[in-house]
C-alpha cells in the first residue's frame, strides 16, 4: 500500500465516522473500497478500547519505577511493586512461584503489568481456570514478555458462590477467547467482557463441566447423554 | 447510473465446508462481496479432552494428545512428555533426545506440506496439493516404519519412546532428504512465484506485529509478521540448543510484511531449516542408548504446577499441568496455537472480499481438532 492511498483512506474513514458513507461507496476500485471499509470497521471498533488505554495510562503515570534489573527474583520484585502501587491487592507475601492477587484491582494491575517498561508483559500465554476445592475457583494467567523474555504467573481466587473476576480482554485481546473458554468450563464470570458466551459447548448446555462436583445432565434436547465410565484401571 | 448501495446479508460458511479445514462455522456479515464482520462458532469437534485427562493416568493422556492436532501428532506428544518430564525432573538420554528431534522435524515438514497444499487448494491451485501429499506420504512411511502408525502414533512416552529406530531408518531418512530438498525449489516455481497465486495472496490480510502479539498468535503466523520468535531458539527445550538453524521471518517479498503470501513463504523456508536440523541430528545420532532407560515404573509427579511450551508446526503449544501427587492429573490445560490463530480472523479479515476471507483462513493453517479439543 502506498502513502497516497493511506492518506486517502484516512480521510475517508474520518468522513465515514462522521456518518458520511457516500465517498467510500463511490470509489470505483474494489480493492481500495474494501480497504477503506476495513479501516472504517477497525476505527469504529477501536473507539471503545481507547478509553481504557487512557485509563491505564493514567494509572501508570502515577508513579514510575526506576528501571532496575529484574532478571533475578522477578516474582518477588513484581510482588513488591504491586504492593506499593495497589495496596491490599497481594494476597500472599510468598511469591516464589506465582503471584496471588485479589480480584478487585485486577484490571488496573493487568494494564500496569503490560505498560510498565521494565516488565512489559505484552502477551498472555495461557489463561486457565481450576477448581481447587473448598468452594474456591481460581483463574490463572501465564504472562510473558516478548521484549524481556521473562514469564510470570498470576492467580486470582474467588468463591464458588460468587465467581466474578474483572475481564482483561481489552488489555490482551486473546483473553477474549481464553476467558470465554474458562467461563464455559468452570463458570467463572468475567465482568465487563463484551461478548461472554459459551465457546466450545452449546449455548444451552447446563452446568460447568470442569468443576469437581459436576453432574452430567440426563438428556439434551431429548437425546440421552452418555455417562462417564467410572473405575479406569 | 447512480451508486448502488448494498444491503447487509448474513451468510454461514460451514460447518460442513471444505474451505474451513474441518468442522467450523463462520458467520459472516457481507455487504455485496465485502465482508464486514466474521463470527466464528466453534465446538463442533469438542471431545472433552481436558475432562478426559482428569479421569485417566498420565501415560493414558498421550493418545489423547495425538488426536488433538491430528496433523502433527508427534509434536503434540513431544510437548506433553516434555512438560511431564519437567514436572518429575526426569532427564532422558541423548539417543532419545535425538530421535525425538528427528521425529518432530519430520512431522513439521509433513504438517507444513499439508498446510501449504491445502492453502493452494483454497485459492484454486489443485496440482500443488497432489505434489505435496505425494511427498508427505513418504514421511508417513518413515513413521509407519518406526511405530506402525501413520497418523496417530503414541510414540513418545514419558521418559522415553515406544520403539527404537528400526534397521535402515537412518538411510531411508537420508534418502528422503536427498529426494525432498530439490523438490522444495519445484514448489517454489510451481506456486510461490505463480502470478495467479501472488495476486490472490500478496497484500491480502495483513497482520500487524502488535495485533499478532496481543492476540497471542505464534509460530509461522507470528514470524510472518516480522517477529523473530521461535521457542527452539528463544527458550530452547530438548537439545535444540546444539543445532544450527535460522529463524525465517516475513519480509514482504511480494507485498507487505505479514500478508498471506508471507505466511505461506515462511512455512516454505521453515521446511528448509527443518532439513538442516534433520541432517545435523542424523549425523550426531548416538549409536548406543536404551530408549526405555528413564521410563519411570509409576508416573506420580510431586505436587506442583507447570506450564511448559514447545514449538509445534502451528506455534507455541503449551501444557498447563496441576498435579496433586496422584497418578491422575488434577487439571490439564492445553494451550493450542491454532485456537489463538483463529481468534484473530475477525480482526484481520473484516473488510476484505469473501474470497479473500477464505484465503486468509487458509493462510492461518488451523486444525479444528486442536481448537475444539
Amino acid at each position: 500500500m502506498n502513502e497516497d492511498q493511506d492518506k486517502l483512506i484516512a480521510e475517508l474513514v474520518e468522513k465515514g465516522l462522521a456518518g458520511d458513507m457516500e465517498p467510500i461507496n463511490e470509489i470505483e476500485d474494489r480493492v481500495l473500497r474494501s480497504k477503506a471499509k476495513a479501516a472504517l470497521v477497525k476505527a469504529k471498533r477501536s473507539a471503545k478500547p481507547q478509553e481504557t488505554e487512557d485509563h491505564v495510562k493514567q494509572v501508570s503515570d502515577k508513579s514510575s519505577i526506576d528501571d532496575k534489573s529484574l532478571s533475578e527474583n522477578l516474582n518477588e520484585n513484581i510482588g513488591e511493586m504491586v504492593n506499593e502501587k495497589f495496596p491490599g491487592s497481594l494476597v500472599n507475601e510468598n511469591t516464589e512461584t506465582h503471584i496471588q492477587l485479589t480480584p478487585d484491582h485486577w484490571f488496573e494491575i493487568a494494564g500496569w503489568l503490560k505498560s510498565e517498561p521494565s516488565l512489559s508483559f505484552d502477551s498472555l500465554q495461557c489463561q486457565t481456570g481450576i477448581d481447587i476445592g473448598e468452594n474456591t475457583l481460581e483463574a490463572r494467567y501465564n504472562l510473558h514478555s516478548m521484549k524481556h523474555n521473562h514469564c510470570t504467573e498470576i492467580r486470582i481466587s474467588v468463591s464458588i458462590n460468587k465467581p466474578v473476576i474483572p475481564s482483561v480482554e481489552q488489555i490482551w485481546r486473546i483473553a477474549d477467547w481464553f476467558e470465554r473458554e474458562t467461563y464455559d468450563m468452570l463458570g467463572i464470570e468475567f465482568s465487563d467482557h463484551r461478548d461472554l458466551r459459551r465457546i466450545l459447548l452449546p449455548d444451552d448446555w447446563e452446568g460447568w463441566p470442569l468443576r469437581k462436583d459436576y453432574q452430567v445432565q440426563e438428556t439434551y434436547h431429548g437425546i440421552e447423554v452418555p455417562k462417564m465410565k467410572e473405575g479406569w484401571e | 447510473m447512480g451508486v448502488v448501495h448494498g444491503q447487509e446479508m448474513v451468510l454461514n460458511i460451514g460447518p460442513q465446508h471444505p474451505a474451513t479445514h474441518g468442522v467450523l462455522r463462520l458467520q459472516v456479515k457481507t455487504d455485496g462481496e465485502v465482508v464486514s464482520e466474521i463470527t466464528p462458532y466453534l465446538g463442533y469437534l469438542h471431545r472433552c479432552f481436558e475432562k478426559h485427562c482428569e479421569n485417566v493416568t498420565y501415560e493414558q493422556v498421550i493418545p489423547y494428545t495425538d488426536r488433538c492436532d491430528y496433523l502433527a501428532s508427534m509434536t503434540n506428544n513431544f510437548g506433553y512428555v516434555v512438560a511431564v518430564e519437567a514436572l518429575m525432573d526426569i532427564k532422558v538420554n541423548d539417543r532419545v533426545e535425538h530421535i525425538r528431534v528427528i521425529m518432530a522435524e519430520l512431522q513439521r515438514i509433513a504438517s507444513h506440506l499439508l498446510g501449504l497444499g491445502a492453502f493452494g487448494l483454497d485459492v484454486g491451485a489443485f496440482t500443488p496439493f497432489l505434489h505435496m501429499l505425494r511427498d508427505r506420504e513418504r514421511i508417513l512411511d518413515l513413521f509407519e516404519m518406526t511405530c506402525g502408525a501413520r497418523l496417530l502414533y503414541n510414540y513418545m512416552w514419558v521418559g522415553g519412546l515406544s520403539h527404537d529406530l528400526p534397521v535402515g531408518f537412518v538411510e531411508s531418512t537420508y534418502n528422503f532428504l536427498d529426494y525432498f530438498e530439490p523438490k522444495i525449489d519445484e514448489f517454489v516455481n510451481l506456486l510461490v512465484h505463480n502470478k495467479i497465486f501472488v495476486e490472490r495472496t500478496a497484500d491480502i490480510g495483513r497482520m500487524p506485529q502488535e495485533v499478532a502479539v496481543s492476540y497471542g498468535v505464534t509460530g509461522p503466523n507470528l514470524r510472518a509478521s516480522g517477529v523473530k520468535w521461535d521457542l527452539r531458539k528463544n527458550d530452547p527445550y530438548s537439545i535444540y540448543k546444539s543445532f544450527e538453524f535460522d529463524v525465517p521471518v516475513g519480509e514482504g517479498g511480494k507485498g507487505s510484511v505479514g500478508d498471506c503470501w508471507d505466511r505461506f513463504y515462511v512455512r516454505v523456508l521453515e521446511m528448509k531449516e527443518s532439513i538442516k536440523i534433520l541432517r545435523q541430528a542424523l549425523a550426531s545420532l548416538p549409536k548406543e542408548g536404551d530408549i526405555h532407560q528413564s521410563i519411570p515404573k509409576k508416573i506420580r509427579p510431586p505436587k506442583g504446577t507447570i506450564y511448559k511450551r514447545t514449538e509445534s508446526p502451528r506455534g507455541d503449544l503449551g501444557y498447563y499441568i496441576e498435579s496433586d501427587g496422584t497418578n491422575i492429573p488434577y487439571r490439564l490445560k492445553m494451550r493450542s496455537p491454532a485456537f489463538t490463530a483463529l481468534s484473530v480472523i475477525d480482526e484481520i479479515a473484516a473488510g476484505w472480499l469473501l474470497s479473500d476471507v477464505l484465503a486468509i483462513l487458509g493462510s492461518l493453517d488451523i486444525v479444528l481438532g486442536e481448537i475444539d479439543r
